[in-house]
């Protein structure tokens, strides 16, 4: 029986390449699962639900139901999840998870691997598949991916007066930022708080810690040694720091960044107020959509700036589907989640701007885009595939990983607050992470 | 007599009766308060963590007591908490007996009035989280906005990020969602109070500062502490409310023990010190409990009511 439904699986998401665009979800066989009910728990927020209106189109092809138990946002949900755990009422079968999530979670989850059939597997971009991968085991399949750019409202760089005063106050001309150093001269350059601001960025949880890890391996640093010591009150942790600070003290960006999340972000540029954001491709049909954004028609996008160690920020990761080792019946669930990454499924969500994970997703959205001669969302997913392939890193995929996070971003608070000097703020994080990574045995 | 009692099982003598009338309350009290309780008491020894069920018996002897005794963030958490439980109280009080006193004093209109006046407690401590998040947010806040179409600021008032405005962005939503239980407790006392002495107070010629201090403030009072044992409870379990508007932070700022001890039980999975924490922390509320039933008692003795 497996084996027959993992055969129809093949053939099932093999199948879209051939027909693209023109195949109805009628004509793959995603197996029979009669009165059977999937019980799943899957992340929620605005952007994640068209690809849940099209659940019912499986439980039709299949003839089970779907019964969603929760829809949280990931932070909830990882709690919720724990909680199963130690509870022990792991009594669903799929979860949504992230490949920064997913290391904590020890062997709840499946090995993907002869579970979804290879060449299935093999359709999906290597870095993401090996992103979803712990210990050698594939316990998430992935859904779509992250990464940001950099967006910036274009008439601001198009004003002469700009470009002349910007000119006469740094001695080179005002085009998008290519270096960390010129986003922050620019931002600074373009604020006039409180009715008009740089940028922003998000300021707390593991939010402000990806920011903060990208920056550190932009500017020549990393988070760990080879021996998972912390190294990151390092110069260029000290340099990142830094960078975040002086942008709050020039009141470059709002003075309530701290309590901001990736809502506050993405509603503040969509509301004209702000210069330059750096953020996820999720967004971008929404800040170009007029109906929400006062600066639809208005948005450039370049890639994520380059930093002091010359390398290019690039922080990523992917949202995923992992089935539980509890699952009462396995089969349902990897046909549910084939489904729900199946190159149709994919389109449905590129084309809202979310970074699919199929190689063959990306080119036939931009297609469909070009073809719809929506040149901003060609642009963006040029923009997003070329940083995707040069330019992402993951954070590095150990248990601990939400903890270390949560000893580092009160502490890079301090330091943009001035509590603290960055140096202080980066060795007390580092000693306490030092104990964690030792807790957990990694050193 | 004796006779037909030696016959009687032990459990249907007279001096049982009451114990085994309770027992269905005591069986239950044990199911559900006093067996977690026993077990959140034992996982504070152990290094228990949520996503390791069976950390649940690594015992650590002390060292989770060890370890938040020896936390400097820990103790700042806990002298803000206590700070935040005085501010509150103290307020409440005041507000809520001005609350009643004034609404004690009108004869018309004072049912709707005190159903209105209630209305803050029956929104959920994260809705009222939400609600003020949005009006004191820097940005796009209500109140920053129509403190500069006023004139009265010309910049972004930093209210949840600020170190002294965060925690009275949060100390006046606490307020602002609690202070009727304290009007309605205070009102019930002022209804339930004889007439005569302040009838009497006024034939011997006291003004009404003397009446108010010296026999209708008294009176109140055992309703007062009352009040200040529940909410005392409340505010030490304060969570929702700080975690939506702020989570405990920037920087530790507004960091009360239960966003603490939700941090380390939940995103960082240590729920055996995470429950040392929570242990800790019900010392200080059995403490505050203590004071308020031992003010209660003086109060009542004072009124000639219990001794």
């Amino acid at each position: 029986m497996i084996r027959k439904v993992l055969k129809n699986l093949t053939i099932a998401t093999a199948l879209p390449l051939l027909f693209v665009g023109g195949v109805v979800a009628e004509d793959i066989d995603y197996g029979k699962f009669d009165d059977y009910t999937l019980r799943v728990k899957l992340i929620g927020g605005a952007q994640y639900e068209p690809l849940y209106a099209e659940i019912e189109k499986w439980e039709a092809m299949t003839g089970a139901k779907v019964d969603v138990l929760s829809r949280k946002n990931h932070f909830e949900l990882d709690r919720e999840i724990k909680q199963d755990i130690a509870a022990g009422t792991l009594d669903w079968c799929v979860g949504s998870n992230h490949t920064s999530f997913a290391p904590q979670y020890g062997s709840i989850y499946i090995d993907l691997n002869g579970v979804i059939p290879e060449a299935t597997l093999a359709e999906f971009q290597e870095l993401a598949l090996k992103n979803s991968t712990v210990d050698g085991r594939l316990v998430q399949l992935p859904r779509h991916s992250d990464i940001s750019n950099l967006y910036y409202k274009k008439s601001l760089y198009a004003d002469q007066a700009n470009k002349d005063n910007f000119k006469a106050k740094h001695g080179y001309d005002l085009t998008p930022p290519e270096t960390w150093a010129q986003f922050k001269d620019q931002a600074i350059f373009f604020a006039d708080a409180p009715t008009f601001y740089g940028t922003q960025y998000v300021g707390k949880d593991e939010a402000i810690t990806g920011r903060f890890y990208e920056l550190l391996v932009a500017e020549g640093g990393q988070l760990f040694d080879e021996n998972w010591n912390p190294t990151f009150n390092s110069e260029a942790g000290v340099r990142a720091v830094q960078w975040f600070k002086d942008l709050y003290d020039a009141k470059a960006v709002p003075a309530g960044v701290l309590n901001y999340l990736w809502d506050d972000t993405g509603l503040g540029f969509a509301s004209g107020t702000v210069a330059l954001n750096l953020d996820w491709a999720g967004w971008a049909s929404f800040f170009n959509d007029p109906e929400n954004s006062k600066v639809a028609g208005d948005i450039g996008l370049v890639r994520a700036p380059v930093g002091s160690g010359g390398k290019r920020s690039g922080w990523s990761g992917s949202h995923t589907f992992s089935i539980t080792e509890t699952c009462d019946n396995k089969e349902a669930a990897a046909s549910f989640i084939s489904f729900l990454t199946s190159h149709e499924r994919q389109m449905v969500e590129a084309t809202k701007g979310l970074l699919p994970t199929r190689a063959k997703v990306w080119d036939d959205a931009k297609a469909e885009f070009a073809g719809a001669g929506n040149d901003f969302m060609v642009n963006v997913f040029e923009t997003y595939a070329v940083s995707m392939t040069e330019d992402a890193f993951t954070p590095p995929l150990i248990t601990p990983w939400i903890e270390v996070s949560n000893e580092l971003w009160p502490r890079l608070q301090a330091a943009i607050l001035g509590e603290m000097t960055p140096q202080e703020a980066l060795d007390e994080a580092a000693a306490e992470t030092k104990i964690i990574m030792e807790d957990a045995g990694y050193n | 007599m004796s006779n037909i009692a030696k016959g009687v099982p032990f459990w249907r003598k007279e001096q049982f009766t009451p114990f085994i009338l309770l027992s269905p309350a005591i069986l239950t009290l044990m199911f559900v308060v006093l067996l977690p309780l026993l077990f959140s008491l034992y996982t504070s020894f152990t290094g228990y963590r949520l996503i390791r069920p069976e950390s649940l018996y690594d015992w650590v002897g002390f060292r989770n007591y060890e370890r938040i005794f020896s936390n400097k963030n820990f103790w700042i958490a806990f002298g803000r908490t206590i700070l935040f439980l005085t501010i509150a109280l103290n307020v409440e009080f005041i507000l809520g007996l001005g609350i009643a006193l004034l609404i004690n004093r009108i004869t018309w209109g004072q049912r709707t009035l005190r159903t209105f006046m209630m209305f803050p407690m029956m929104f959920s401590p994260i809705l009222v989280g939400y609600q003020f998040k949005f009006i004191f947010n820097d940005n796009i806040g209500i109140l920053n906005n129509a403190l500069q179409a006023l004139g009265l600021s010309d910049g972004a008032i930093p209210w949840l990020v600020d170190k002294y405005l965060a925690m009275f962005s949060i100390l006046f939503a606490e307020i602002w969602m609690s202070t009727s239980v304290f009007a309605i407790l205070l009102l019930a006392g002022l209804f339930a109070m004889p007439r005569d002495p302040l009838e009497a107070a006024k034939v011997d010629g006291c003004n009404a500062w003397q009446v108010f201090r010296h026999i209708t403030l008294p009176f109140i009072m055992p309703f007062a502490f009352i009040a200040m044992t529940i909410r005392s409870l409340d505010v030490a379990r304060a969570y929702d409310i700080v975690d939506v508007m702020t989570g405990g932070g920037p920087a530790g700022r507004t960091e009360l023990l239960w966003t603490l001890i939700a941090r380390v039980g939940y995103d960082n999975s240590r729920m055996g010190q995470a429950n040392a924490m929570a242990y800790v922390s019900i010392l200080l509320s059995i403490l505050f409990t203590y004071y308020f039933f031992t003010k209660l008692l003086a109060a009542r003795k004072y009124m000639g009511g219990a001794e």
